[in-house]
């Protein structure tokens, strides 16, 4: 048990680091930061548009969409990076597996693309 | 890390030809657009069909790969080829249904495909993560599917639904599996089974309830089963005939071989649970199918009402309780089979229907579709000597042996009034005066699945029939322990 | 030959019974009619041959029950006893047959009317013929199965329904106890056969027998619980509100079954089991006081009624008490003399009463009659032979007897004997008054029938004036037949039934035992006695004449005088009500409990509908918990775990 709870030593270091540069990011503006705010700072910030309502409002739903495949492409980086740095030792095994993950996924990137997905209209 | 040699994947084999052939056929799809619908479901019917001849050639003894993560053994083979019959049929008798609505995209087959490949994953599945990476492979198939007919709200609103509280329970399971894992350090289900050996599990215990809640959120077993009535009916006629058959087929195999393999040594535990889950599934499904108007929805407390009785032979924990529990599940998905190839040829010239009213006189309208349907809710009612009696004789027999002898009388009591409603059916279909004109002429596929499945039921019957699917059950219920 | 008597009667019945529709009514008629004639003739011949000459036999039918010890044949005992049964049933049944074809003549459904008639008489021929305790029975209760049919053969009238169901649930407290008598029976002797009973009864003659808590001496409790079921057949006195009600029925009916035959039914019962009767005294004390009370009684309450066949029904209540005191004084030769001349002049003052009934359009109050002798003379002459032979006028039937009884209750030494002979003698005074009064009011005096219309019911017929008519011939052939009858059978058959030849005559179908010497006491009773009946008769008569001939104004002036006792007598000492207090409205109240408590309470409530309706009721629950709402499913999820959770920690996890 506590051999297992050892294997996490990592992961608690981990969370801890990124915990302390969050937190150093959203409090350094307080005390470091030059306050002046107008109508124009104090809106709610939009991404593509002027902002013109509460930011509580409904989206367009390709904005999910694009979302969601970008989630998809960035699970698949995700892979890549750990399958890269062990690539040495994986093989042609390893090689093919990750091949087939990509084919996979082109499989679904081709279907996306044909369903008219990526077209904003 | 070695090479792994290529054969050393061949248990997998028709998982791995069902999920090759569902990427085939989603490029076909993409590149030819729906003009390919019929071609596509006519190539994930014989996808469906060679996986199964696999499944059946794969020998007796069992197998294991990806590090003992996929087991194949007798239970696996029973409870895929079930699965696999359950995911055919409903193919062949949806496709006129589907045409007829407009919705027969050619995402429907193959989203039925990949269902079926999660299904065959959870079946075998040898530990904790292959047991969700099946589970949420055909529950994210299941999701879409149920929201097929996506201009539909009712369909929209049956797949949002079933979304939801699936990942409810999705997370559910996976608490209860870290549980399990955190108290255990292992997700191999004989890892467990060993470390759970002797006295004080309280915390295995706890995540036991949870991965029970989860998984018995799949079959639709009272108290997880709020979504089945809403999803039935939402969703689109082929959809909820596929909804009560495979995918029951496939948890409740999953079920089994959880509460078995991976927690052997706690069978007086998780039999109250079981206990508790059975009665309230059983009683709830008899009841509540009374008040029901909607076929559909009467059909999915019947499938309610089904699991709680297949629960009771679980309950016995032993191999002759889970020999009953795949028997009554077999006799089960034909029943549901044969009912719902009705159901989905229950049209008017003005579209479908779906009252139980609409059955009215159907004796004098269409004969033999009405003897077919008699056979068949009297099975679903356990009138004997049908096949649906034996099926509940069966997981009766060894809650008794397991000395389960309330749930046995709760059961029996249970499935007095449950009789009620199929009989009221049968009685509207043959004394009530006709409610309208005669139904069109059911599709060839939907012909072929009634009565296929009004003639097992009507086989086994005879002395002698259920000898071999008893024995293949006992096989495949010994292979367990 | 036997087979003949018994079975004529039954093919009548069926072929009348099954296919009198197609055949029509006539052959109906005719068929049934010929049939009982030719089943009389032969009666007749089965007698002479039995009584005057050595013909006494058993005729086995058919094994009919073999189970255990109990082995039962059908099978006809023939002997002096059944044979003067026969003609009786014979003679008057094929005469009423006859009658009926006049007086039922506008009736739609005659068919129906005569099957019933022959399915009757053959029950009743059963009856008398049977060699055993069981077949008696099957008899005793087909004769019942057809009064209650022929009682309520106007099915229309709610009146006649209800006395066919009072006819019948009164004839079933009677059958009871005669049940019981023979399974007593069959325990004591092991056998239901009046020859396995008779012989050895001697034997038993010290048995005793425990029943309701008291140790009984068994043979007294045998013929006890049997004279229950004589005494509801018979009519006598506490199961004889039947008889009165019983007069819903039509006219022959009320002949055949209420005077002749059915009623005379428990009479023979109780002389066919004189051996066994013989040795309870107690039980004979019973029979004759019982017998005395409704002698006197069914008397006091005849002297009032205005219904014409009510007067005779009590007449004929009153006169089966006469029988009873003679077979319980252990003259059973009396009392089977008294049945066989009975018969024949009830038969007589019935069917005479159906003429008059008949004439005057189906009117039954004498109140709406008289001055009907100049109108009907012949029906007048037979009424006057038949009110001469009931109360006894010297020479006819009755005479001989009726005085017979009267004698052989003075001359006896059993105890009750004394009462029984005041009561009859009393009686006979009554008998006297009230069938003349009947006389009178119906024949003498002024038309009273002028400005009440005649009483038109469904039998509405073409006549253009409603003067009374004379009955058709086929319904005076009867009356004649009877009428000769009468005067005939009393002194022909006097010596026979009590005479010096009683002995040759009965060759011991009756048994008397060896203490009984009734029929040598009987006469040489003191001349004043035997002038007693005589003396009652004149005096009845004067009393009648003065009353509704001489003075007419006196009887009203009377019942105003003693209203009690007037409308105590009107009301038959109220029996009626008083067993409505008893029993029917206790059994109302009953079943009233059992229908509303017992089955829509409790059968309903709690038995198949009610667990329906709790099956809908927690269905209608269930249903309301699928709300649709997707927070809500999850809530039941949760409190699911959540509950499973909690049974754990609670103490599930041993």
């Amino acid at each position: 048990m506590q051999s297992l709870l050892a294997d996490y030593l990592p992961l608690v270091i981990f969370i801890g680091v990124s915990l302390v540069i969050g937190l150093a990011l959203l409090v350094s503006p307080f005390i470091v930061a030059y306050s002046r705010p107008d109508a124009e700072k104090l809106s709610a910030y939009e991404c593509g548009f002027n902002a013109f309502d509460d930011a509580r409002m409904k989206f367009d739903v390709r904005f999910y969409l694009v979302a969601i495949l970008f989630i998809i492409f960035d699970l698949e980086v995700a892979f890549l990076f750990p399958w890269a740095v062990a690539f040495g030792d994986l093989g042609w095994f390893g090689f093919w597996s990750m091949m087939l993950f990509l084919g996979v996924l082109t499989v679904g990137f081709i279907y996306e693309w044909r369903k008219g997905a990526l077209e904003w209209d | 890390m070695a090479a792994v040699p290529m054969f050393a994947l061949a248990p997998a084999l028709p998982e791995i030809v069902l999920a090759a052939s569902a990427l085939l056929l989603v490029l076909i799809g993409a590149l030819r657009g729906e003009r390919a619908a019929g071609l596509i479901e006519a190539l994930t019917f014989v996808a469906l069909l060679v996986a199964g001849f696999l499944v059946v050639t794969q020998g007796g003894e069992r197998l294991e790969t990806f590090g003992g993560s996929f087991v194949v053994d007798a239970f696996a083979r029973f409870a895929k080829v079930m699965t696999l019959v359950g995911s055919a049929a409903a193919l062949l008798m949806s496709g006129d249904f589907l045409r007829r609505a407009g919705i027969n995209r050619f995402e429907y087959p193959i989203l039925i495909l990949l269902a079926t490949v999660g299904m065959m994953m959870m079946i075998s599945a040898g530990d904790l993560i292959a047991l969700y990476l099946g589970l949420e492979l055909q529950s994210l198939a299941l999701y879409v599917v149920a929201a097929i007919d996506r201009d539909n709200a009712r369909s929209s609103e049956a797949g949002l639904k079933y979304f939801v509280l699936g990942a409810l329970s999705s997370g559910m399971l996976l608490y209860g599996a870290s549980l399990i894992y955190g108290f255990t350090g292992t997700v191999s289900f004989a890892g467990i089974a060993q470390a759970l050996q002797g006295e004080g599990h309280a915390g295995a215990i706890f995540g036991l309830v949870f991965i029970a809640a989860g998984l018995a959120f799949k079959i639709s077993a009272v108290p997880f089963h709020m979504w089945t009535p809403d999803v039935y009916e939402g969703a689109p006629t082929p959809v909820a005939a596929f909804f009560a058959a495979a995918p029951k087929m496939a948890a409740m195999a999953l079920l089994v071989r959880v509460f078995i393999t991976a927690f052997p040594g706690i069978v007086d535990q998780w039999r109250q649970i079981i206990v508790f889950v059975a009665i309230a599934s059983m009683a709830l499904g008899s009841f509540a199918a009374i008040g029901q108007r909607n076929i559909k929805r009467l059909m999915a407390y019947s499938s309610i009402g089904h699991m709680g009785y297949a629960l009771v032979g679980l309950a016995a924990g032993t191999a002759e309780g889970v020999q009953s529990v795949l028997v009554y599940m077999a006799i089960y998905l034909v029943m549901t089979l044969g009912t719902f190839a009705f159901i989905l040829s229950m049209r008017r010239e003005e579209g479908p229907v779906e009252g139980i009213d609409d059955l009215a006189g159907l004796a004098r309208t269409q004969p033999y579709a009405a003897y077919g349907l008699t056979i068949l809710f009297f099975s679903l009612a356990g009138i004997p000597p049908l096949a649906g009696f034996l099926a509940k004789w069966y997981v009766f027999a060894a809650a008794v042996e397991a000395k389960l002898y309330t749930l046995a009388v709760i059961g029996v009591l249970a499935s007095v009034i449950g009789a009620y409603y199929y009989i009221r059916v049968v009685k509207i279909m043959h004394f009530d005066d006709p409610a309208g004109a005669a139904f069109t002429p059911m599709s060839a596929g939907q012909k072929v699945v009634f009565a296929l499945a009004s003639i097992v039921i009507l086989i086994l019957m005879l002395p002698g029939a259920p000898a071999p699917l008893n024995g293949a059950a006992l096989a495949a219920a010994r292979s367990l322990f | 030959m036997y087979h003949a008597i018994v079975f004529l009667p039954l093919a009548g019945f069926l072929i009348a019974g099954l296919a009198g529709r197609f055949i029509g009514a006539r052959a109906s008629e005719v068929i049934t009619t010929s049939g009982l004639f030719v089943s009389c003739a032969l009666s007749w011949i089965a007698f002479f041959d039995v009584a005057f000459g050595d013909g006494a036999t058993r005729v086995t039918v058919a094994n009919w029950i073999i189970s255990g010890d109990l082995a039962v044949d059908w099978a006809f005992r023939i002997d002096t006893l059944t044979a003067v049964m026969l003609i009786v049933v014979t003679t008057v049944s094929s005469l009423v047959h006859l009658y009926s074809i006049g007086y039922m003549h506008e009736d739609p459904s005659r068919p129906r009317f005569f099957a019933y008639l022959s399915l009757f008489t053959f029950a009743m021929l059963m009856l008398v013929t049977a060699d055993n305790l069981v077949q008696m029975f099957f008899g005793w209760e087909g004769v019942g199965l057809a009064s209650y049919l022929l009682i309520g053969f106007w099915y229309e009238k709610p009146s006649a329904n209800a006395a066919a169901i009072k006819a019948f649930v009164v004839n079933r407290v009677g059958d009871f106890g005669f049940l019981l008598g023979i399974f007593l029976l069959f325990v004591l002797f092991g056998a239901v056969t009046f020859d396995g009973i008779f012989p050895r009864v001697a034997e038993f003659n010290e048995a005793t027998f425990r029943f309701l808590g008291h140790e009984w001496h068994a043979l007294t409790l045998a013929c006890l619980l049997l004279f229950m079921g004589a005494m509801g057949k018979s009519a006598q006195f506490l199961l004889h509100t039947w008889l009165p009600d019983a007069m819903e029925g039509p006219t022959p009916v009320s002949a055949l079954i209420h005077a002749a035959t059915m009623v005379t039914a428990g009479v023979f019962m109780v002389a066919r089991m004189s051996p066994v009767f013989e040795y309870a005294p107690t039980a004979l004390s019973v029979v004759t006081v019982i017998g005395g009370i409704t002698a006197f009684f069914a008397a006091t309450v005849g002297l009032v009624q205005n219904d014409i066949k009510r007067v005779i029904a009590y007449s004929t209540c009153s006169q089966l008490g006469y029988m009873f005191v003679a077979l319980g004084v252990g003259a059973y030769g009396a009392g089977v003399f008294h049945l066989f001349t009975h018969a024949f002049f009830k038969a007589l003052l019935f069917l005479g009463a159906g003429s008059v009934i008949h004439a005057m359009h189906h009117e039954q109050d004498m109140r709406h009659m008289g001055g009907l002798r100049k109108h009907i003379p012949f029906t007048a002459a037979m009424m006057t032979i038949g009110t001469l032979a009931l109360t006894g006028f010297p020479f006819t039937a009755g005479y001989f007897s009726k005085d017979a009884i009267i004698e052989a209750a003075y001359a006896s030494h059993t105890p009750g004997a004394n009462f029984a002979f005041i009561a009859t003698v009393i009686a006979a005074l009554f008998t006297s008054f009230y069938s003349w009064r009947l006389y009178f009011l119906t024949f003498e005096g002024k038309p009273r029938w002028a400005g009440h219309g005649h009483g038109h019911d469904d039998h509405g017929h073409g006549h253009g004036d409603h003067t009374p008519h004379e009955s058709p011939l086929v319904m005076l052939i009867p009356l004649a037949v009877l009428a000769i009858g009468v005067v005939v059978a009393g002194f022909a058959f006097k010596e026979a039934f009590i005479g010096h030849d009683y002995d040759n005559f009965w060759k011991g179908a009756l048994f008397t035992g060896a203490n009984n010497h009734i029929l040598h006491e009987m006469h040489e009773v003191p001349g004043w006695v035997v002038a007693s009946p005589f003396v009652m008769m004149v005096l009845g008569f004067l009393i009648a004449l003065w009353f509704y001939v001489l003075n007419p104004r006196m009887p009203a002036a009377l019942a105003a005088q003693q209203p009690l006792l007037y409308r105590f007598l009107l009301n038959k000492w109220y029996f009626d009500e008083l067993y409505d207090f008893l029993f029917v409205r206790p059994a109302m109240w009953l079943g009233r409990v059992f229908w509303k408590k017992g089955d829509g309470w409790l059968i309903d409530g709690f038995g198949p509908d009610g667990v329906s309706a709790r099956v809908v009721d927690v269905t209608n629950r269930v249903v309301r918990l699928q709300t649709g709402y997707v927070f809500h499913y999850a809530f039941a999820m949760l409190v699911g775990v959540a509950a499973l959770v909690t049974w754990y920690l609670i103490g599930g996890t041993h």
